[in-house]
C-alpha cells in the first residue's frame, strides 16, 4: 500500500485536483472564463452614435408596440391583457459572442452584474424580442435565444388574438403549436408575446408566420421568421425582468377557457 | 543548462492550462474563417485529441473528462459533455496501438473529424434520452428534433473541427515532445 502510494500518490492527487477544479468551473457556470472573455474582447466604451441609432430603433420599435397596444384596447373583452412592461430604460449591450456548444442557441454579452444584469432580464435587439438573461458574471451574461430549441414563448397573432406556444427551431425560424383546434391565422400575420408567456411582457414583437399546417398533429402548427437578425446582432438591448409572473398553470387555464368561450360564440 | 526538475514540470503544466484557456475563451468567439452555418470548431475536442493521440487510457480519460465537465460550465450542463469527450479521449488512446495511423497533421485531421462525429452522436443520444423519458423538461420535444438538428450541426461542426485541428495539435505536441525529450535526457 505504501508503495502504491509512492508511486501513484503524487498522479492521484493531481487527478483528483483537476477533476475538482473542473467540477467547480462547471457548478460556477465557466464564471471565470466569461470574465476573462469578456475582459479580452470588450471594446473601450460604447461609440456614442451608435447608443443613437439604437435609440432610434428602439422608437420605431416602440411606436410599433404602441400600435399592437391600441388594437389591444379597443379588444375590451379580453381586458385580461396586459400592458407591457417597458419601464426603465434598456441597458446596450455589445454582443461578445456565441453559443460555446453549438447544440444551444446562445450570446454573450458584455454587459453583467455590476450593470444591474440579472437572471431573467430580458433581452431584445431592433427587431423585437430575442431571448432572456440565464446566467451572469459581473462583466458579462450569457442569453438563451428564443431560436433555442428549449426556449418557449407564450404567443399570440395579433390579428386574430389565436393564442399557442412557440419553440426554437434551432435556425431563424420558430414553431408554434396552437392551443386552439382552428385557429385564425395565414402566412404574413404578426407574432407577439402574449400574456400566458409568464417569463417574458406581453406585446413585445418576435416575429412573422412564414407557413401555417393546420392538419399537424396534435396541434395545428405554424412556422415563424423572426424579426430580429440573430446572425449578424452586434448590440441587444436588456429590459429587467417582467413585474408580476402570473402562476403559469393558471394562466393556462384562463386561456383554454376564453378560448372556448369564443368558439361558443 | 540544466533545467531544475520542478520548475520544468511547473511550466509544462502552466502551458497546458494556458492552452485549455486558450481553448476555452475560443469556444464562444466566432472569428472570420472559424465558422460554417453558425458552427464554430470544437476547440476541447480538438485539445482531447492532440492530448490522447501519445497518452494511455487513463490519462485519456481524465482529460476527456475535465474538458467536458469545463465545456458544461461554459454552456449548458444537461446534457454533460463530460461523457462524449470521455468517449472521445478513449477512442483516440486506444486508436493509436494501431500501427496504420500515422502522426502526421493528416491522419491527426482525420481522428477529429471521426471523434466529432462521435462525439455529436454521443450528445444525440443523451438528447434522445432526455426527450424519450421527458426528463428535463427544457430539451428537444421531439426524436425526430433531435436528429434533425443532429444532422445539420455534425457534418458543420466535424469539417470545421478537422480543418483547425493541426493549428492546435501542431505546437501542443510539439512543445510536449521538447518536454519529453528534456525529461528522458535529464532521466539518462
Amino acid at each position: 500500500m505504501r508503495q502504491w502510494w509512492g508511486r501513484y500518490g503524487v498522479t492521484t492527487g493531481l487527478s483528483i485536483a483537476v477533476i475538482l477544479g473542473a467540477w467547480s468551473f462547471r457548478e460556477s457556470n465557466g464564471r471565470i472564463a466569461y470574465e476573462i472573455y469578456s475582459q479580452v474582447s470588450q471594446p473601450f466604451g460604447i461609440p456614442e452614435d451608435r447608443s443613437r441609432q439604437l435609440l432610434d430603433a428602439r422608437t420605431q420599435e416602440l411606436s410599433a408596440m404602441l400600435a399592437e397596444q391600441k388594437q389591444e384596447n379597443s379588444r375590451l373583452q379580453e381586458a385580461i391583457d396586459l400592458a407591457p412592461d417597458g419601464a426603465g430604460e434598456p441597458i446596450f449591450a455589445p454582443v461578445l459572442g456565441r453559443s460555446a456548444d453549438h447544440w444551444w442557441q446562445q450570446l454573450t454579452i458584455g454587459r453583467g452584474e455590476v450593470d444591474g444584469v440579472e437572471v431573467g432580464s430580458i433581452v431584445t435587439a431592433p427587431g423585437g424580442l430575442i431571448g432572456r438573461v440565464i446566467s451572469v458574471s459581473d462583466t458579462s451574461s450569457r442569453v438563451l435565444l428564443v431560436s433555442d430549441s428549449t426556449s418557449r414563448v407564450g404567443i399570440k397573432v395579433t390579428r386574430s388574438r389565436s393564442t399557442g406556444v412557440m419553440r426554437g427551431l434551432g435556425d431563424e425560424t420558430t414553431s408554434i403549436e396552437f392551443f386552439d383546434k382552428l385557429p385564425d391565422v395565414k402566412v404574413g400575420d404578426t407574432v407577439v408575446s402574449s400574456q400566458f408567456s409568464y417569463r417574458f411582457p406581453s406585446g413585445m414583437p418576435i416575429g412573422k408566420v412564414t407557413s401555417v399546417d393546420l392538419s399537424a398533429s396534435p396541434a395545428p402548427r405554424a412556422v415563424v421568421t423572426l424579426f430580429a437578425p440573430l446572425d449578424i446582432l452586434e448590440w441587444v438591448s436588456i429590459h429587467g425582468k417582467p413585474d408580476i409572473p402570473p402562476e403559469p398553470q393558471e394562466s393556462a387555464e384562463s386561456e383554454v377557457e376564453i378560448l372556448t368561450d369564443e368558439d361558443d360564440e | 543548462m540544466r533545467w531544475p526538475k520542478l520548475s520544468r514540470y511547473l511550466t509544462n503544466a502552466s502551458v497546458t492550462l494556458a492552452s485549455v484557456l486558450l481553448c476555452l475563451l475560443l469556444l464562444p468567439a466566432r472569428l472570420p474563417g472559424m465558422e460554417l452555418l453558425g458552427v464554430a470548431p470544437n476547440w476541447l475536442l480538438i485539445w482531447v485529441v492532440a492530448w490522447s493521440v501519445k497518452r494511455n487510457l487513463w490519462q485519456a480519460a481524465l482529460a476527456g473528462w475535465t474538458l467536458g465537465l469545463l465545456q458544461d460550465g461554459m454552456s449548458e450542463q444537461i446534457p454533460s459533455r463530460a461523457l462524449s469527450l470521455l468517449v472521445v479521449g478513449v477512442l483516440t488512446a486506444l486508436l493509436k496501438k494501431q500501427k496504420y495511423v500515422q502522426e502526421d497533421f493528416i491522419s491527426v485531421a482525420l481522428i477529429v473529424f471521426a471523434m466529432s462525429a462521435i462525439a455529436e452522436t454521443v450528445v444525440a443520444l443523451q438528447f434522445s434520452w432526455y426527450s424519450w423519458r421527458g426528463i428535463a423538461p427544457f430539451t428537444f420535444e421531439r426524436l425526430s428534433e433531435v436528429w434533425a438538428y443532429y444532422q445539420d450541426v455534425t457534418l458543420a461542426s466535424a469539417l470545421l473541427s478537422s480543418m483547425w485541428a493541426p493549428a492546435l495539435y501542431y505546437p501542443l505536441n510539439y512543445w510536449w515532445r521538447q518536454m519529453y525529450l528534456l525529461e528522458m535526457n535529464s532521466a539518462s
